[in-house]
């Protein structure tokens, strides 16, 4: 069995950077075994002459003292003690901030405690030297009786070096004798000492520049400012950016269903496979470009030292709501997607402010609901683009209001308490590492695919047989206009007839289909809302992901699967669409009525598997649906209500 | 200086930031958040939490 090295520090020391250093991009996440704490491990050839020693690091999550209730210091502890299924490591690596040495080397004694043996990865001391300190690294080495390695992680400078000394103490093997301090003053006292014999000069946490953008950055006014330019230009790289690949994956896929359509014999096989599994595997791939550039752009944000900032301005407004300001990336990830939003309520301590942030995250309107705001916009306002544009905004305003109202109601009800106040360390201000970011986007990409792509394409593989089986028979209008268009002579007529028969026997499956039925069984509960059984097949298909709501529309009403509705054909023929009695299925009441459900409800399999997964429990996920179920339902019924009784219906 | 009616994860996470009973630290920003400044860090207190912070000035300490 290969050596194990315990990657450990503080929050904002250079961990991460070190690590992608010694282990570069060989790295996978997982979880720490029982738990929601992501866990990255790597290999690593460590130099040691002509011997190099191979061995898996561990990247411990960040923290101040292993004595605290955290998760991070309790997985910390468990890792260290050898306990559960965690395997000892051979030698722990602490990473300490050469800035702030006194604090970082509480956690160095405490990490002396255990009787691993210990290498101190110094970093930072370019930064330290700045801010006119000056360090004895073997005087540091004397006194607190371990390697000390001076380092500048970022830059790679001396890792080398730092690598052939843990590969040296490897080697050598054996326990150390731990460190016997008893309590948090003889540990203080320890530190104190230690810096006092190693280190001269008076550093400063910040210089005037600094002092002058915290001001600007957590001012009342002008930091609410920055924060909406930050995030306004964040959102506009994000969509104009992710724009492009998006097509392109839509492309591809649609060519490879298109390859399997022509390739494959007709039959289940032909169509499960092209419409169930492809299918299914490109509307989870087309969200991938903006998964990816969100984190990309978080992690150069959190990089530059902006975000601890950003989340002291979001805290004045979350904590009236009873949210803590940790829980803004969460809530502005969601914007992209609540899977990745979810996971990264991680980052709050609170349990309680995490479960409150978990149950409204997926009230921020993701990307999944665009093309149904889109669809829904343009039915709402024919050719009024400017109000179609207002309507698309409010969607956007009314989600993030209702999950604000929420968690306020939550806080006094289900999730009862107060958003804990905040306490954070503000990063010294640098320029944001590309590798960093890089690394951050593949992971959180990767995690994506494995958490979302399975279950998606499980759901479209079902929606599939619920909308094909049974089958219909050949409808007699259908068949009529095939023998009409056999008679003709004019090729685009005929074409046009063929066309025409289809939409029919797509219409007449998906009347007949489970799907349908199961439509036609609903439908009196959606009644109120405005909708016919055409449009509550939509919306109760939409409930395993609600993105299949443009498609199943598009096929039930405008005879096409084809999701593409730049085609106006298809557009054309969904808003003239009719329900059973002849009167128009989408009114405007309808429509603004099914845009508020789509806005509030929630529609989405993965989002409720994850909720489960990160709260470890069925009753939050089942408390999440029921829920947001009742508000979109309450908030549709007083739309559709309330413009029917003004007069517009 | 030394916590007063602040919850013991509270007190005990201040500490760990080293916060600690008796250091020196600087204000750097009053208001919401207080930024203060201890052994060369920076950080940043909500109001709540700054107000369950006792200080002295340094010339009376």
């Amino acid at each position: 069995m290969g050596y194990r090295i315990a990657l450990v520090g503080n929050p904002n020391t250079g961990k991460t950077t070190l690590f992608n250093r010694l282990s570069g991009a060989r790295a996978k996440t997982s979880n720490f075994p029982g738990t929601t704490t992501a866990a990255r491990i790597g290999r690593a050839m460590l130099a040691n002459g002509a011997a190099p020693v191979e061995a898996e690091i561990v990247d411990l999550p960040g923290l101040y003292r292993l004595g605290l209730s955290t998760p991070e210091s309790t997985i910390c502890r468990e890792v260290l003690a050898g306990q559960g299924l965690y395997h000892k490591p051979d030698a722990v690596v602490v990473v300490v901030d050469a800035c702030n040495l006194t604090r970082n080397l509480v956690l160095v004694g405490e990490l002396l405690a255990y009787d691993e043996p210990v290498v101190v990865a110094l970093n930072m001391v370019d930064l330290a030297q700045r801010r006119g300190l000056t360090l004895d690294a073997a005087a540091l080495s004397r006194e607190i009786g371990c390697p000390v390695v001076p380092i500048v992680a970022r830059r790679g400078e001396a890792v080398d070096r730092l690598s052939s000394i843990v590969a040296d103490v490897l080697k050598r093997g054996g326990a150390h004798t731990p460190l016997g301090l008893d309590g948090d003053q003889a540990l203080e006292a320890w530190a104190d000492k230690a810096v006092a014999a190693s280190v001269t000069g008076i550093g400063s946490g910040g210089d005037s520049l600094t002092q002058r953008l915290d001001e600007a950055f957590t001012h009342p006014i002008l930091g609410i400012l920055v924060f909406a330019g930050v995030m306004g230009g964040m959102f506009w790289t994000l969509f104009a950016l992710a724009q492009l690949p998006m097509d392109l994956i839509e492309a591809v896929f649609a060519q490879l269903g298109a390859w399997v359509y022509t390739t494959l014999p007709a039959g289940a096989v032909r169509d499960l496979t092209a419409d169930g599994i492809i299918g299914g595997i490109a509307g989870t791939a087309v969200f991938l470009p903006q998964i990816c550039l969100l984190f990309f752009l978080i992690s150069l944000l959190e990089d530059t030292g902006y975000l601890a900032r950003a989340a002291f301005v979001m805290d004045r407004l979350l904590c009236r709501f009873g949210l803590p300001g940790h829980a803004f990336v969460p809530l502005l990830s969601s914007h992209a997607c609540a899977l990745p939003g979810i996971m990264a309520t991680r980052l709050i301590p609170d349990r309680r402010d995490r479960l409150a942030t978990i149950l409204v995250a997926p009230l921020m309107s993701c990307s999944a609901r665009l093309p149904v705001y889109v669809f829904l916009t343009s039915m709402l306002f024919v050719g009024q683009p400017l109000y179609a544009a207002v309507a698309f905004a409010g969607c956007y305003l009314l989600g993030a209001l209702s999950a604000l109202v929420s968690a306020a109601v939550l806080r006094r009800t289900l999730v009862k308490g107060t958003a804990r106040p905040m306490v954070l360390e503000l990063p010294s201000y640098k320029v944001p590492s590309f590798t960093n970011a890089l690394i951050s986007a593949r992971d959180q990409g990767f995690a994506f695919l494995k958490t979302a792509g399975t279950i998606i394409m499980a759901i479209s593989v079902v929606m599939w047989w619920l909308s094909a089986y049974p089958t219909a028979g050949a409808a007699p209008r259908a068949v009529a206009l095939q023998q009409r268009a056999a008679a003709t002579a004019d090729q685009a007529a005929a074409k046009a007839l063929l066309a025409e028969a289809d939409a029919v026997q797509a219409r007449a499956q998906q009347q007949q289909s489970f799907a349908g039925r199961l439509g036609r069984l609903a439908q009196p509960v959606f009644a109120p809302l405005g909708y016919d059984w055409q449009l509550t097949v939509g919306v109760l298909t939409s409930f395993l992901a609600r993105e299949v709501f443009v498609s199943t529309m598009s096929v039930l009403l405008g005879g096409s699967d084809d999701p593409d509705l730049a085609d106006t054909g298809v557009i054309a023929r969904i808003r003239g669409a009719t329900r059973d009695d002849g009167s128009l299925l989408f009114t405007p009441a309808t429509s603004a009525s099914a845009l508020v459900f789509f806005v509030l409800a929630m529609q989405c399999t993965s989002t409720l598997a994850v909720t489960r997964q990160e709260t470890g429990s069925m009753k939050w996920a089942g408390i999440q649906l029921a829920y947001m179920s009742a508000l979109a339902y309450a908030a549709a019924l007083i739309t559709y209500q309330g413009l029917r009784a003004a007069g517009i219906s | 200086m030394h916590s007063a009616e602040l919850a013991t994860e509270d007190c005990a996470l201040l500490r760990a930031l080293g916060l600690t009973d008796r250091c020196l630290l600087r204000v750097c920003k009053a208001g919401e958040p207080c930024i203060v400044e201890v052994k060369a860090t920076r950080i940043g207190l909500s109001r709540t939490l700054a107000r369950g912070v006792f200080v002295v000035p340094e010339a009376t300490a």
